[in-house]
């Protein structure tokens, strides 16, 4: 069992007291940033449930953006619903559609869940592509974002639309960082270590994956429709493969298996797109080898390798302290 | 129209050309996956690079020949770049460090195409010899996709004969089935394979000219095709030569006939019939080694 006080959890209030300071102090692109990587932590921490903490290297987790995104924009565009239950409805289409997907997925293993996630979100983006009646390549536009009037905030007001979505990847965090410690998530852990070691304890191993891709899948669609209440437009792209390909990086730039390192890649890779494409017109090459030079060199992750170094300096400190004693005694 | 039989044989013929185009890229993709254990996304990288690079040498030579011929070795030579620098040391590892690498790669690729070729879409244009059209049952089809589908089946012979008649063929089937062993009979069962990864991107070269000649050459043309060639190759069992040519087979027919029977739903068909394939197979149609 994880102590109250785990790194993880220190390092993940000193990043909410950043990004609430910086909320303090941004203007209306610092607050519009804010709210995306405030979205995209989510979507991360969701993908990493199954990277990071199942072993099930999906990259095709987009699709389920996309669907929460198009039903947003569907039940509220096209059938005048209001936002507050079409996000919650949002988020049960995108759980029950990951539910219907795992049911077939889960029992592929490797490169094979690989290509068949890759397949089944291009099955998603290609039938988005061609529905003339949701827009098609056009996408839908018009999207409504969520009353927070009886919060006393105006969520047009993109400060308060961002304090809305750091409101909510906090509650995911919390609501994850308990999944992850409970009984089920070492159960996923272990599944991950050693599937077949799990599997001879008795351990129905695709009971447990589908669990995690219907929880991963939901939290992704949760975090689209977010989206696209934060862009008020919704297009095929969002369900694009390059999509998954990109938070996949993000939960490796952060480091695989801590929720904090998802919401850290998750800022790190949005910050540093933003940063180099208003420096010049080719920042994908910039990015690709930074992509490569970190799956190389750093595969731990920004936060895997902090939480390694600070592992290492802690018994510093405390090694020589117990030789000097046992020199005095 | 659609019971139409001249119809439907033009049709078919426009499927062979894409399938043709799919074997030429699947089977080195097929190969580096099953044999050498190496998910290599940016395979339509290497295809985008062969079009690119044989526009440059037409627009030097003039000749689509020359850049038929020149293009696929220039490929190639970066096929070897890669393979030393990224691909051997990453043969060992986790395929998702192989997907996420592969994958930085395409953003490379792509901006590097951009930067020295600019955005704009661009075409080689077809040979003089090809670029008339033939009378078949009073349609007329253009030569140059005839050429097209002659290519892929003469490629698909020699690798065929190549793989079941030849030492080396015989080393490379013996190396999927146990590398290890292969390689305690004093074989270098690493050079045999590199030797294929080079083909491979050779083939992907070749496919890139051939393609700019029907497609446009712009960047981003590596997004649409690289999809198609997984599929290919996941449907017809990685590391298989038949797998890659009946799954080319079944996509590019597939692909064709859904634009123009069922436009709605034409590219969801081709991915419906990958998931139910790996559902009823998961290692795909003919898997090399059981998995």
């Amino acid at each position: 069992m994880k102590n109250l006080f785990s790194l993880e959890r220190v390092t993940t209030v000193v990043i909410i007291i950043g990004a609430l300071t910086f909320h303090q102090f941004a203007g209306y692109y610092g607050h519009e940033i804010l709210a995306e990587i405030a979205i995209l932590a989510i979507f991360a921490m969701s993908l990493d449930l199954l990277v990071g903490y199942t072993g099930m290297i999906s990259l095709g987790h987009a699709a389920f953006l996309g669907i929460g995104s198009y039903a947003t924009g569907i039940l509220t565009v096209h059938m005048g619903w209001s936002v507050a239950p079409s996000l919650v409805i949002s988020i049960l289409v995108a759980g029950l559609v990951a539910a219907l997907v795992g049911l077939f997925v889960v029992r592929l293993g490797g490169i094979f869940f690989i290509m068949i996630t890759l397949a089944i979100s291009q099955m998603f983006h290609a039938y988005f592509l061609k529905n003339r009646e949701y827009g098609g390549d056009d996408g839908m536009p018009g999207i409504p974002r969520i009353d927070l009037e009886s919060f006393g905030l105006n969520s047009f007001d993109p400060a308060d639309f961002a304090l809305f979505t750091l409101f909510v990847a906090v509650i995911i965090y919390l609501l994850l960082d308990l999944v992850t410690n409970s009984p089920f998530g070492r159960y996923l852990i272990g599944i991950h270590q050693n599937e077949n070691r799990m599997r001879s304890l008795g351990v129905p191993i695709n009971r447990y994956k589908l669990a995690i891709f219907i929880v991963a899948g939901t939290i992704a669609g949760l975090a689209g429709s977010l989206q696209a209440q934060h862009m008020g437009f919704v297009s095929p792209d969002a369900m694009y493969w390059t999509v998954s390909g990109i938070v996949l990086i993000m939960v490796i730039v952060g480091g695989t298996g801590s929720l904090v390192g998802a919401i850290i890649g998750a800022a790190t890779v949005q910050l540093m797109t933003h940063e180099i494409s208003s420096l010049t017109e080719h920042w994908m090459i910039y990015m690709g080898i930074f992509f490569i030079g970190v799956v190389l060199f750093a595969s731990d992750g920004l936060y895997g390798t902090f939480a390694r170094q600070w592992r290492r300096f802690r018994e510093q400190r405390t090694r020589p302290e117990t030789q000097r004693m046992d020199g005095d005694a | 129209m659609f019971t139409d039989p001249t119809f439907l044989f033009i049709q078919t013929l426009n499927g062979l050309q894409l399938a043709m185009l799919l074997f030429l890229l699947s089977v080195g993709l097929s190969v580096v996956f099953g044999l050498m254990n190496f998910v290599n996304l940016a395979h339509g990288t290497l295809y985008m690079l062969g079009a690119y690079l044989g526009l440059t040498v037409y627009n030097h030579t003039e000749s689509f020949w020359t850049a038929l011929a020149l293009a696929p070795l220039g490929v190639m030579v970066i096929g070897m770049i890669f393979y030393v620098t990224l691909i051997k040391r990453l043969q060992k590892a986790p395929p998702l460090k192989q997907v996420l690498v592969t994958f930085g790669l395409i953003f490379v690729g792509l901006d590097t195409v951009r930067i020295f070729w600019g955005n704009l879409p661009d075409a080689i244009p077809q040979p003089n010899l090809l670029s008339s059209s033939i009378q078949i049952f009073g349609e007329t089809y253009p030569s140059y996709r005839l050429f097209i589908i002659a290519l892929g089946l003469l490629v698909m012979v020699v690798l065929y004969f190549g793989l079941e008649k030849t030492r080396i063929g015989s080393i490379i089937r013996a190396g999927v089935d146990n590398r290890e062993m292969v390689s305690s009979l004093g074989i270098n069962i690493d050079l045999a394979f590199f030797g294929i990864f080079c083909l491979g991107c050779y083939l992907a070269g070749l496919s890139g000219v051939v393609a700019g000649a029907v497609f446009p050459v712009e960047p981003g043309m590596d997004m649409s095709i690289l999809i198609l060639t997984l599929i290919v190759v996941v449907v017809g069992g990685l590391g298989s030569l038949k797998g890659a040519a009946v799954g080319s087979l079944m996509i590019g027919l597939a692909e064709t006939y859904g634009q123009v029977f069922v436009p709605e739903f034409a590219s969801v068909t081709i991915y419906a019939l990958m998931v139910v394939i790996l559902l009823i197979r998961p290692g795909g149609l003919f898997p090399v080694r059981a998995e």
